[in-house]
This record gives C-alpha cells, sequence and structure tokens, in this order.
C-alpha cells in the first residue's frame, strides 16, 4: 500500500514537471487573447462606440475583466494579448498601440486625430446649492485645476476660468466613477491646499451609482467616465465636462504588433479576425 | 426577574442569525422573482445568451460554469483533502503536526483576493505554457485554473472537517481492526474512514458550499466569458462571477436579472444544506 502511494505521487510530480518544461518552449503563435471590460462599464461603453462595434456583435470569446489592473497584468504576461485601458492608467507594463496610423497621446487627442477618447463628467443636481461644490467645481475648471488634469495624463479642456476661492467651511461628499476617483483624488488634495477651511470626502463606486446618488442627494457632487443619460438628465443630473480620457489599445512588450486601424481592432473583438498574422502589416 | 431578562437576551440573540436568513430570503425573492418573471423562467434559467444590452437574459451558460468550476475543485480538492487528513489523524510525527496545521490554518485565513491574484500571476500563465504546449491552446484563463484554485482554497475547509471526523472515531474500531490482523493501512482506509464516512461527506459537501460561492478569486482566473464552456482550457463566467461584474453598472430588468442570479445561487446553496442534512439523517438511521 504504502509503495503504490509513494509511486502515484512519484509519477504525478513527474507529469507535472514534465509539463512546465515543455511550457517553456511553447510558441505564443496561438490565437488572439482578447480582452474586453464587463458589460455597462465606460470604459467598454466608450471603447465600443468609437470603434463602432455594436454590442451584440462582441465576441463571446472576450475574456471580460472588472478590473483595469488585471487587464493589464493580463496583457502584460501574455504575448497573444489585446486590450483597452484609460490612457491615464497606462505604464510601461503594456505597449499602447497607434489606431489609425495615430499615436495615443495628449497632442493627437487634443486635435482630434486620436479618436478613441471620452469625456470625464461632475455630476450635480440641478437647482441644489453648496457653496463647497460651486468653489471645488470652480477650481476644477481653472487654469490650476486644468494643470492638475494634465500632470496626471488626461487631456484638460480648453476654456479654463477665472478662480478665487470664496473660502466656503464645511464638508461635502463627492463619488463614483472609479476611472474618474485616482483623477478625482489629486484634485481634492490640490483643493486642499488653495481652501484648507472646507473637507471633500471622496468614495468610489461606478458612474451609475455616482449619477444616483447625486439625484437621491447621497453624494454632492457625482463622478462619470460617461455621458449622463436622458433619463438621469430629466431626473435633475446636471453634468460639467471636466476633463477628456483617452483610451488606449494595449499589447504585450514583446508583440510584432505597433499599431492597427480601426477596422482591424473591430475585426479582433468581433472574433472576424482570428490571428495576429493578418493584421498589422504596413 | 433577572433570569427573566437574560433568557430575554439569549433569545434575542438565537433569533438574530435566523432573522438575518429570513431578511436575505425576503429580499432576494421580492427582487429576484419579478424580474424572473419578466424575463421569463425558461428563457432565464434555459437561455444561452447573455446580452443584457439587448435584453437578453439567459443564464445556462453561468450555471453550467459554476457546475463545471465546483465539479474541478472537487477533483482537485477532495482527494488531496482527504489524503492529507487521514495523514494527520493516523501518520503524522508529531513534530510536523505542529507546523502543518499552523499552515493550514494560515491557508484558510488568506483572503480569496490575494488567492485570485496568486492565481493570476502564477497560475493562469502556467496553465497557458501547459495548454498550448499540449496542443490544447487556450489563454490560462480557464476552467482548469480557476478550479486549480479553487481546489486550494477548499482544501483548509475539507481537511479540517474531514480530520475531526477521524479523530471522533472511537479507539475500538482501529484497535479492533488491527487486532484482527489487518495492517495499519487496511484499519485506517477500511475501518476508521468509513467509520467517519457522514462528517467526510460534511466536510466535502462544506467545500462545494465554499467553491460555488467563491468570487473574487474566480473572476480573476477563469476568462468570464459569458457562453457555454467549450473545453477545459477555455474561460467561463460563474453566477457569483456574472453578479459582481455586472452589478454595479446594471438598472431596471438587467439589474434584477442580477437579482434573480442570486436567488439560482441562493437555490443551489439551500439544496447543498438540504442534501447533507438528509446525508446526516440517513447515516444516523442506519
Amino acid at each position: 500500500m504504502k509503495k503504490r502511494i509513494v509511486t502515484i505521487c512519484l509519477m504525478l510530480s513527474m507529469l507535472v514537471v514534465g509539463a512546465t518544461g515543455c511550457g517553456k518552449q511553447a510558441k505564443a503563435s496561438e490565437g488572439i487573447t482578447i480582452i474586453s471590460r464587463e458589460d455597462g462599464s465606460g470604459t467598454r461603453g466608450a471603447f465600443v462606440e468609437l470603434i463602432g462595434i455594436e454590442e451584440e456583435e462582441m465576441t463571446t470569446e472576450a475574456q471580460i475583466t472588472n478590473s483595469t489592473s488585471v487587464m493589464m497584468t493580463t496583457v502584460a504576461e501574455d504575448e497573444s494579448a489585446i486590450g483597452y485601458i484609460s490612457l491615464g492608467s497606462l505604464n510601461d507594463t503594456v505597449k499602447a498601440i497607434d489606431v489609425d496610423g495615430v499615436t495615443a497621446n495628449e497632442e493627437n487627442i487634443k486635435n482630434g486625430s486620436y479618436g478613441v477618447k471620452r469625456p470625464f463628467n461632475v455630476v450635480r443636481k440641478e437647482g441644489e446649492e453648496n457653496e463647497i461644490i460651486d468653489d471645488f467645481v470652480g477650481f476644477i475648471l481653472s487654469e490650476e485645476g486644468q494643470k492638475v488634469v494634465q500632470e496626471n495624463g488626461y487631456i484638460s479642456i480648453d476654456d479654463v476660468q477665472e478662480f478665487t476661492t470664496a473660502a466656503p467651511k464645511g464638508k461635502a461628499i463627492v463619488g463614483g466613477s472609479s476611472s474618474v476617483s485616482p483623477l478625482m483624488e489629486k484634485l481634492v488634495e490640490a483643493y486642499s491646499k488653495v481652501n484648507p477651511e472646507a473637507t471633500l470626502e471622496l468614495q468610489t463606486s461606478d458612474s451609475t451609482t455616482g449619477v444616483t446618488n447625486v439625484i437621491e442627494g447621497t453624494y454632492d457632487l457625482g463622478m462619470a467616465s460617461r455621458e449622463v443619460k436622458e433619463e438621469e438628465a430629466l431626473e435633475g443630473a446636471d453634468p460639467i465636462v471636466i476633463a477628456t480620457d483617452g483610451i488606449a489599445v494595449i499589447v504585450n512588450q514583446a508583440s510584432q504588433i505597433d499599431g492597427l486601424t480601426k477596422d482591424e481592432i473591430k475585426g479582433i473583438y468581433t472574433g472576424e479576425i482570428t490571428s495576429w498574422d493578418s493584421v498589422g502589416q504596413e | 426577574m433577572k433570569e427573566k431578562i437574560m433568557k430575554g437576551v439569549f433569545l434575542f440573540a438565537a433569533c438574530a442569525s435566523i432573522l438575518a436568513v429570513g431578511l436575505i430570503c425576503y429580499f432576494l425573492l421580492v427582487n429576484g422573482i419579478p424580474g424572473m418573471a419578466k424575463i421569463g423562467v425558461g428563457k432565464f434559467l434555459g437561455g444561452k445568451i447573455w446580452r443584457p444590452n439587448n435584453d437578453e437574459f439567459g443564464i445556462l451558460p453561468m450555471i453550467v460554469g459554476s457546475l463545471y468550476v465546483t465539479a474541478g475543485a472537487i477533483i482537485f480538492g477532495v482527494p488531496i483533502g482527504i489524503l492529507t487528513s487521514v495523514f494527520m489523524a493516523k501518520y503524522c510525527p508529531k513534530t510536523i503536526y505542529r507546523p502543518l496545521k499552523t499552515a493550514i490554518e494560515l491557508l484558510s485565513g488568506i483572503p480569496s483576493v490575494v488567492y485570485g491574484f496568486f492565481g493570476l500571476v502564477v497560475l493562469v500563465p502556467f496553465v497557458r505554457n501547459v495548454g498550448r504546449s499540449l496542443g490544447l491552446g487556450g489563454n490560462g484563463s480557464s476552467i482548469f485554473t480557476a478550479s486549480l484554485l479553487l481546489g486550494m482554497m477548499i482544501l483548509p475547509t475539507i481537511i479540517g472537517v474531514t480530520e475531526s471526523a477521524i479523530r471522533a472515531v472511537p479507539a475500538a474500531y482501529y484497535e479492533g481492526a488491527l487486532a484482527l490482523g489487518a495492517t495499519h493501512e487496511g484499519a485506517v482506509f477500511k475501518v476508521v474512514l468509513p467509520a467517519a464516512k457522514s462528517g467526510v461527506v460534511a466536510g466535502v459537501v462544506l467545500g462545494i458550499g465554499r467553491a460555488i460561492g467563491e468570487t473574487m478569486a474566480v473572476i480573476m482566473v477563469a476568462g468570464n466569458q459569458a457562453r457555454l464552456p467549450n473545453g477545459i482550457f477555455r474561460g467561463i463566467r460563474t453566477l457569483t462571477a456574472n453578479i459582481v461584474l455586472e452589478m454595479g453598472y446594471a438598472t431596471d430588468l438587467h439589474r434584477e436579472a442580477l437579482i434573480a442570479t442570486g436567488v439560482v445561487l441562493f437555490v443551489f446553496i439551500l439544496a447543498i444544506n438540504v442534501s447533507v442534512s438528509l446525508l446526516n439523517r440517513r447515516g444516523q438511521n442506519g
């Protein structure tokens, strides 16, 4: 009995070791690993719309994740992967590719040649008066606030406003989209230097929760990484654009691909293109 | 007087958990059933397509996904779990019992998101390489990976319950078997383990409960494609993953459909618990 157990264990460990050994020689010439965000995500909504894919065309083979970090880790480790993230979250672990020959950077987004972008909104309730929020929104739209936007990799708005703080005292709650949240954190930090009297509490959830909670009065200021829907506007949600975010299409650092056309990206995400061999030739 | 007050306090404490279950049931049914009815029960449970934006709410892929992943976790976790607990109860020298027990307790204390991250960084690339070198394809985020990870996660549950069940078997059983000429192995596997059967089954079922309800770890390694599985090296979405992925954004019917998914999950867990108590009752009668 003992011997048999030992033999089985030995065989199992050999199998595992053998399998890993082979694994190292494996080539990444497999099909494309497509990674997408979950249904309803602001990033996905913007990506789908801008690339021109109908939701029902999206291939069911696409891997789905609800977090930017999982998306990036997966792409960073799989040579045949493609995904998309907010330009502000981009770092060296992955490679952003050109879309239609245009590089994803601030300049190209601002002059309109890089088309894969979306607005970052803050949402107020119509007719609701709040000194702190007035002051804070004023700060975001000022030159100083927009500098913070730029420093963090997002695209600032063009017409900045004059701003001097009225230094209101008190507390207000800002909440919503997890895409806008990292930027908002920096804005809150910068604002607290301008007006140390006010305390802004930042809560991170998602765009829909952000807008709903503003309408219901839980948040004083909401964050949304998408346009405000018609029904939401009817209930009194009043959006203000504070920045523009580009969406970077990303591949593995070791990938041969440097650029794709929108049609090729669409082909990949609809499942028509299943191999890297047939795309990216210039 | 004092006693009566204390009795009331105890009664209240005892009722709290029942109240909690009752409230959850009520919430699920009130919010989930209308949605299910609106979609159509058959379409909801048997539909193969999940496209909330086009008002198509079929959760069959997720039901099948949950079953596959859980079954996989059992295949990986149960043999290792039972053999480990046999070892700990009957073979283990005192010097390594302590560290082994501590390690297993530690394993159960690791947050599931940490398991998930481990799975994402270590298991996914490993499975991707194995899958590709064997010519099975896939990108590592798969039923196989999720099963492997869940198998790991349910180990402490299975080992804990099974070990105490084996220890609870009267020493006379083991000694009697030895007296009749059985070897150590024979006595352990043919006498003690069968005598501890109901405890072992309870441990396995608790493990199943944990596997089917696990969310964070699975979401990070399973791929989450909402379609019927087409191979164990391909991804799948589980019921729990479906709820968590889309809950934040869902509105109206989509939201109701997700709560209805919760109802289905609840029914699964209920069925598991009922089957445990049935098994236990049969064990006692027999």
